[in-house]
């Protein structure tokens, strides 16, 4: 999760999110050079005693603020449409997990087991163990298993909704009616949280996501516990 | 994760960004860039200047070789970086792969040695 007054993007968790710090960088980079020149350029112009009002056609110039921009632009749409494209690949996924919007919670269906399914409130502040962060937990988290790719399946019971986990990258809609689809996979084990993403009420700062990413067997384990209980 | 920082440990300081966006202290091969960047500037401008005595013209010739060179050397690093990245990420998979599968019928290099013997 973030740290007090983080500005930036949170550690990436999944090789997808690595892709976005990766490519975010990268466009900072340009940003920070374009604003260089542009700064450059108004010291320039504020400081020449040349005046020249009657121009008339400056065909070197046009040719290369045209052709400059054009590049810088194809510069960073070529990785933009790479990262776009791989965030839509779909391999075989170990897991499907159902993340269910309501107001003002989240239920999650764990579909390839029968009758595994909950729902996942937020925890109240006066609730929490010390160390634990506000506004943030739950009361059950959604336990997954690490290094696997996972769907999820995100539909909303009511208004809309957005599931949206920052170190991994993920932030899809929960529209009523509509079921859209996410791939999920986290290459270590942890806690990784997020809040709901579209406005849907006046508790939408009070639904957060948790998911708790274990091992293999952990995982196999905690499943077989909840069909017990 | 956010940590509460133990009392024994330095406050962490607010990371230095250049122009308020470039947090050239953690994005990778940032500050290599930009120091490269800024020495080729100093160079082109100051090698200009003394060629043609020409003052705004050999800063413009400055400004215009810290851009090139900042970007040159940028993407030859992330280049190398992500190679590296990728190199680690096989490097990994490979050292999980050979503790996991050493002694089974699955270990790649039984596999490679029966091949060696058989030919």
């Amino acid at each position: 999760m973030a740290a007090p007054a983080q500005l930036g993007l949170q550690n990436a968790a999944s090789p997808i999110m690595e892709e976005l710090i990766a490519f975010h960088d990268h466009a900072l980079m340009i940003i920070f050079l374009i604003s260089s020149l542009v700064l450059y350029i108004i010291s320039l112009m504020l400081t020449t005693k040349l005046t020249h009002t009657s121009t008339m056609n400056a065909q070197e110039i046009e040719m290369i603020w045209t052709i400059l921009p054009a590049m810088i632009l194809i510069m960073i749409a070529l990785p933009s449409l790479r990262i776009l494209y791989m965030t839509d690949e779909f391999n075989k996924p170990y897991l499907t997990l159902k993340a269910i919007g309501h107001q003002w919670y989240w239920s999650y269906e764990y579909s390839d087991y029968e009758d595994l399914a909950f729902d996942s409130y937020i925890m109240p502040t006066y609730f929490l163990e010390p160390g634990e962060f506000r506004l943030l937990e739950v009361d059950n988290r959604t336990t997954l298993p690490m290094e696997a790719d996972i769907r999820v399946l995100i539909s909303s019971q009511d208004v809309l909704h957005s599931w949206a986990v920052p170190s991994l990258g993920v932030k899809t809609d929960a529209i009523p009616g509509r079921l859209n689809q996410a791939m999920v996979a986290s290459m270590r084990p942890g806690l990784y949280y997020g809040q709901c993403s579209e406005i849907c009420g006046s508790n939408h700062s009070f639904m957060p996501i948790v998911l708790e990413f274990i091992y293999f067997q952990d995982f196999e384990v905690w499943a077989s516990y909840l069909y017990i209980v | 994760m956010a940590a509460v920082p133990e009392p024994d440990e330095p406050a962490k300081r607010k990371p230095f960004k250049l122009l308020g966006i470039l947090d050239v202290e953690n994005i990778p091969c940032a500050r290599d860039s930009i120091l490269y960047g800024s020495l080729g500037s100093v160079v082109a401008g100051f090698g200009h200047f003394l060629l043609t005595s020409r003052i705004r013209r050999s800063c413009d010739v400055g400004v215009g070789g810290f851009i090139l060179v900042t970007l040159g050397c940028w993407f030859h690093c992330r280049y190398n970086y992500a190679k590296q990245k990728i190199q680690q990420r096989i490097t990994r998979q490979g050292m999980k792969n050979k503790l996991l599968y050493e002694g089974t019928h699955l270990d790649p290099e039984r596999k490679q040695n029966n091949g060696n013997s058989s030919n």
